[in-house]
């Protein structure tokens, strides 16, 4: 109950947008996004249990242009949430507070993210 | 140690926890998801995948409701409907992954 009176965070239209405050709504996004996603990867798992026959309707749509665009889109919030995250953990550890250098490795995060979904492609894909 | 302190250290302790898991399963997920229904299978129910899933998907719901009840602090004002937010998101966050890893460890 001490904490009733505590104020509500500014919602996002207060904030005037710049790479921090991008990235830290993006990170909470891709969370929620990420979630859902491992819900339906648990649905999948499960509907494995049904047997060959209905895995096929599965199978249809993970084959689909929709399915791959869905599995490359994940790619991207893994790795974004990944890179995000190791960012935040140096920021616990202490590091990277300059304004300066959290804007350079929000940058690094964000593009890094591209590079890295692209890696998880390729790596999933026996491509090296 | 206060509870906000030990919620920290959870939170921070899972996500050093999740990042190779995270890694290990998207890139295993780009390989199986075009994959026939028995290499699936297989996929699921082989040594190490059907621990590493399992881990896997326990400390991504556990990181998970964490974080997200942060959400619910920030932007919910009402003490009750926050409160019952948090409890449906627990529940969520105990029966999803413990029904799929149950469901894995049937699978044959």
């Amino acid at each position: 109950m001490q904490y009733k009176n505590n104020p509500l965070s500014p919602h996002l239209q207060i904030y005037k947008w710049q790479i921090s405050s991008l990235l830290s709504i993006a990170h909470r996004i891709t969370g929620v996004v990420n979630i859902f996603a491992i819900t339906l990867i648990c649905i999948w798992v499960s509907s494995l249990f049904f047997g060959e026959e209905s895995y096929e309707i599965t199978k249809l749509f993970l084959n689909s242009f929709f399915g791959k665009f869905v599995l490359i889109s994940l790619c991207w919030t893994f790795s974004f949430h990944i890179l995000n995250e190791i960012r935040h953990l140096a920021w616990d550890a202490g590091y990277g507070f300059d304004i300066k250098v959290a804007k350079i490795t929000g940058v690094l995060a964000f593009l890094g993210s591209f590079i890295l979904t692209i890696l998880f492609y390729l790596i999933g894909k026996s491509f090296f | 140690m206060h509870i906000s302190t030990k919620k920290w250290l959870f939170l921070k302790c899972s996500s050093l926890i999740l990042i190779p898991l995270m890694t290990w399963f998207i890139i295993n997920l780009v390989s199986i998801y075009q994959a026939d229904y028995k290499e699936v299978i297989n996929f699921f129910t082989q040594q190490p995948s059907k621990i590493l899933f399992s881990l896997f998907v326990a400390f991504a719901y556990f990181f998970s409701s964490l974080t997200i009840s942060e959400i619910f602090e920030d932007y919910i004002n009402d003490e009750k409907i926050k409160n019952v937010a948090n409890k449906l998101l627990n529940i969520f966050a105990i029966l999803i992954p413990l029904l799929t890893i149950i469901g894995i460890y049937n699978l044959t």
